[in-house]
C-alpha cells in the first residue's frame, strides 16, 4: 500500500512516514500543494494524508484539484483547525475522513487502515486465501496455522498480492503499490522478493498460491488451477 | 407585565395629570358661573325691591296696589317683571298685597328676617316654596322716620339658574370621562407608536445576547433620541464584533501556532516508543523535543508579554537612554548571528540620540527588528541598522534595512499583526513565533513613537521606528 504524505511542516512529515513506513507501507512526501498534486498525478497512491494549511496551494485547493481530475483516492485530512465549519469544509470538498492534530499516531493508523478497507469495500479483520492468513493490523503471517516471518517489503508484497487475490499484479502496479518514489522500477527488485516471499510461502506447502505470469507480472491464486 | 411597561405608566401619568386640570377646571367653571348666575338674581331682585320700597314711601305710595306696580315697571323699564314675585307686609308681618302671579301662595318670612328687617337690615334668602325650584327672596323693610313701616319681599325663581347649572354639570360629568377616555387610548397609541423602537432594540439586544453579533438594529429616523440610541447601539456591537473577531482569530492562531509543536512531540514520541530503538534515534527524538519544547517556551513568552500589555500590566520603566549605545550592543550582540548567515550586518549613528523609555524593551524592539531583517536575508546579502537624531524634528529614528525577500503590497499593512506571517513555512523554520513584530509595534506605542515599513518584493525592506528625542 503506497500513501502520499502532504505536509509543509518536515518533522511531522518525517514522523507520519516513519511510523507508516514502520507498518509496511510505501510512503512518500509533498511539501507543498503544488508538489502534492503532481505527485498525486504522476503516481497511483492507495491513500494521501492531507494537511490543508501548506504553501503555494492550500489543501481544500489541491483535494478539489484532485477530484477535479476524476481521481477517487481516499483522502484523509489532517489538519490543526477543529471547527465544525473547517471539518465539514474539508469533508464537502472530497475529503474521506478528518483528523485533527494533535493526534494520536494509533489513530492516525486507524484511520488509514479503514480508509484502505473501504477503498476496496473489505471487512474489517485479516485476509485470508486458502490456509494462508495475514492480519493488517499486527502484521502477523501465518500458512496453516504456522507463523511465516516476513520482511517488512515482503510483508508489503504479500498484502498487495492478497488485496488483489485473483487477479494479475503488472510488476508496475506493484512498483508503485509497494514501493516508494525513489524505487528503480527497471531493476528486477521486485522479482527478486517475489521469489523470497515465494520461498516463504510455498516451499512447505503442496499448494502453491503465487505463480508467475510471464512477460506480465504475477498472481496469487485462490485455487490451484490445472496447468493450462 | 403591562403595568410595568414605560408606555403603560406614561399613559397613566397623562391621563392623571390630565383628569386633575380637566376637574379642577370643571369645579372653578362650575362654581364661578354658579356664583355669577345667583349673583345676577339677587342683584335684579334686590334692584326691583328697591324700586318697590321707594314707591311705597312716594306720597301716592301708600295705596300702590302691585298691580300699579306692574304699570309703574312697565313704566321705568320698559319690561314685566315676568317671572318675580313680589309681597308686601305690614310692619308686624302679615301680608297686604302681592304679585297675582303668586296666586294663592304666600313667601313664607322667618321670625329672624322679621327682626333683621325691623332692623332695617335687608335679608337675602333661598326658601322652597311652589315647583320643584328653589325660590331666592329679598326682604327689604320700608322705612319712614328711621320706623319700619312695612316690609318688601321680592322672590325670583331659581329654575333658570338652576337648570343652566345642571346642564353644565351633566355636561362636565359626561365630557370629562369622555375626553380622559379619548386621551389615554391616544397617549396609549402614541406611547406605543414612540416607544416601538424600543422593543425592537429590546429584541436585538436579545438576539445579540444569545451569541449572534451580526444583529443591527434597523433605523428609520435617525435624528431623533431612539434614533440616536439605536446608532450609537449598533456602534457598540460593531465594535464588539470586531474585538469578538480579533479576540476568537487570536486564540485560534495561537492554539494552531501552539498545536503545531504539540503534534510533533506527540507523534514523534508515540512513533518512537512503538519499538525498540537504538541511542542514537532515543537522542534524535529527544533533540528534536526538546528544540519543539523550546519553541513553544518562546510562543508562550511572547504570548504572555503581549496579554500582560494588552492588560496594562507591564510597567515600563523611564530611563535617559543612549539610543546608539543601545544599538551598537544589539548590533554586537547579532555579529556572530551574521557571519553564520553569512551577511553583512552594518551599523552607524548620527547626532544626538538620547530619548526616555525602557532599556530592556528598547533593545527588545531593535534585536527583534534587527534579527527579523536576518531571518529573511539571504546569504551574501546586507543588513544594515542605523540610528540617527534629528533635533529640529525633536526626533529620533532607527533604521533597518535589509537585501532580503521583501514584502508584498497587500501583506505590509498585516505584518504587524499577531499571527500574520507572509509565508508560514517559511517563518517557522527560521524559528519565528509569529508574534516579533506585534511586540515591536507594541513597545513603539508604549514610547510614544511610530512604527512603519516600507518594501520591494525581491529587493528588500526597511523598517523605521520613530521615537521622541529627550532634551
Amino acid at each position: 500500500m503506497r500513501i502520499l504524505v502532504v505536509e509543509d511542516e518536515k518533522k511531522v512529515a518525517s514522523f507520519i512516514k516513519k511510523g507508516l513506513e514502520e507498518e509496511y507501507y510505501a510512503v512518500d512526501c509533498a511539501y507543498d500543494g503544488e508538489e502534492a498534486l503532481f505527485m498525486v498525478e504522476a503516481n497511483d497512491y492507495d491513500l494521501v494524508i492531507l494537511d490543508i494549511m501548506l504553501p503555494k496551494i492550500d489543501g481544500l485547493e489541491v483535494l478539489e484539484g484532485v477530484r477535479g481530475k476524476g481521481l477517487t483516492l481516499p483522502v484523509l485530512m489532517l489538519t490543526a483547525k477543529d471547527s465544525v465549519e473547517d471539518v465539514v469544509r474539508g469533508l464537502d470538498a472530497g475529503g474521506d475522513d478528518y483528523l485533527t492534530k494533535p493526534f494520536a499516531f494509533a489513530e492516525l493508523l486507524a484511520r488509514a487502515r479503514a480508509l484502505l478497507r473501504r477503498k476496496e469495500r473489505e471487512p474489517a479483520g485479516e485476509f485470508r486465501v486458502a490456509d494462508l492468513a495475514l492480519d493488517p493490523v499486527t502484521h502477523k503471517v501465518s500458512r496453516g496455522g504456522k507463523e511465516i516471518d516476513l520482511t517488512a517489503k515482503e510483508y508489503a508484497l504479500l498484502e498487495y498480492l492478497m488485496r488483489n487475490v485473483n487477479q494479475v499484479v503488472t510488476r508496475t502496479m506493484i512498483s508503485e503499490h509497494v514501493w516508494d518514489y525513489h524505487f528503480d522500477p527497471m531493476t528486477n527488485v521486485i522479482d527478486v522478493y517475489v521469489n523470497h516471499l515465494r520461498k516463504k510461502i510455498d516451499l512447505n506447502s503442496s499448494h502453491r498460491l503465487i505463480h508467475t505470469i510471464r512477460g506480465v507480472g504475477y498472481i496469487l491464486r485462490e485455487i490451484e488451477e490445472d496447468a493450462a | 407585565m403591562l403595568l410595568k411597561t414605560i408606555k403603560f405608566k406614561l399613559t397613566l401619568w397623562y391621563v392623571v395629570i390630565l383628569a386633575i386640570i380637566l376637574s379642577s377646571f370643571s369645579l372653578f367653571l362650575y362654581f364661578t358661573l354658579a356664583d355669577s348666575l345667583y349673583t345676577g338674581v339677587d342683584n335684579k331682585i334686590k334692584t326691583m325691591a328697591e324700586i318697590v320700597v321707594s314707591s311705597a314711601r312716594s306720597p301716592f305710595g301708600a295705596g300702590t296696589s302691585i298691580t300699579d306696580l306692574d304699570q309703574i315697571m312697565t313704566k321705568r323699564f320698559g319690561i314685566r317683571p315676568l317671572g318675580r314675585f313680589i309681597q308686601i307686609l305690614d310692619e308686624s308681618g302679615r301680608v297686604g298685597d302681592r304679585s297675582t302671579n303668586l296666586r294663592d301662595v304666600q313667601i313664607p318670612i322667618s321670625v329672624q328676617t322679621l327682626k333683621a328687617a325691623s332692623k332695617g337690615k335687608t335679608t337675602f334668602e333661598t326658601v322652597e316654596v311652589m315647583g320643584k325650584y328653589p325660590l331666592r327672596v329679598v326682604t327689604m323693610p320700608v322705612t319712614e322716620n328711621e320706623k319700619m313701616v312695612g316690609i318688601v319681599q321680592v322672590g325670583s325663581s331659581l329654575e333658570g339658574v338652576e337648570e343652566a347649572l345642571q346642564q353644565l354639570l351633566l355636561i362636565l360629568l359626561i365630557a370629562v370621562p369622555v375626553a380622559l377616555l379619548i386621551t389615554s387610548a391616544g397617549g396609549l397609541f402614541l406611547a406605543n407608536k414612540a416607544l416601538r423602537p424600543v422593543d425592537e432594540i429590546t429584541q436585538i439586544a436579545r438576539r445579540i445576547g444569545s451569541g449572534d453579533l451580526s444583529q443591527r438594529i434597523r433605523i428609520k429616523r435617525v435624528n431623533d433620541e431612539l434614533g440616536r440610541l439605536a446608532s450609537t447601539f449598533n456602534e457598540m456591537i460593531a465594535k464588539l464584533e470586531t474585538s469578538f473577531r480579533q479576540v476568537r482569530r487570536f486564540t485560534a492562531d495561537a492554539s494552531h501556532e501552539l498545536k503545531t509543536p504539540l503534534t510533533i512531540l506527540r507523534g514523534e514520541v508515540e512513533v518512537g516508543l512503538k519499538k525498540k530503538r537504538g541511542m542514537k534515534e532515543y537522542q534524535r527524538i529527544l533533540a528534536s523535543n526538546l528544540e519543539e519544547i523550546s519553541r513553544m517556551s518562546r510562543i508562550v513568552d511572547d504570548l504572555l508579554t503581549l496579554s500582560r500589555a494588552d492588560m496594562g500590566e507591564v510597567s515600563m520603566e523611564r530611563e535617559e537612554i543612549e539610543l546608539s549605545t543601545l544599538a551598537r550592543e544589539v548590533w554586537e550582540d547579532l555579529q556572530i548571528l551574521a557571519r553564520e548567515k553569512r551577511i553583512q550586518l552594518k551599523f552607524m549613528d548620527d547626532g544626538f540620540t538620547k530619548v526616555e523609555g525602557d532599556p530592556l524593551f528598547l533593545r527588545q524592539l531593535i534585536l527583534n527588528l534587527t534579527e527579523n531583517s536576518l531571518k529573511y536575508t539571504p546569504s551574501g546579502g546586507k543588513v544594515e541598522l542605523k540610528v540617527k537624531g534629528d533635533q529640529e524634528q525633536g526626533e529620533v529614528r532607527i533604521f533597518v534595512s535589509d537585501t532580503g525577500v521583501g514584502i508584498a503590497r497587500k501583506d505590509l499593512k498585516r505584518i504587524f499583526d499577531r499571527f500574520f506571517r507572509v509565508d508560514k513555512a517559511r517563518t517557522r523554520n527560521t524559528g519565528g513565533t509569529g508574534l516579533g513584530l506585534s511586540i515591536c509595534q507594541w513597545i513603539v506605542q508604549a514610547h510614544e513613537g511610530q512604527i512603519a515599513v516600507e518594501s520591494t518584493v525581491g529587493k528588500g525592506s526597511t523598517f523605521t521606528v520613530t521615537l521622541p528625542l529627550k532634551d
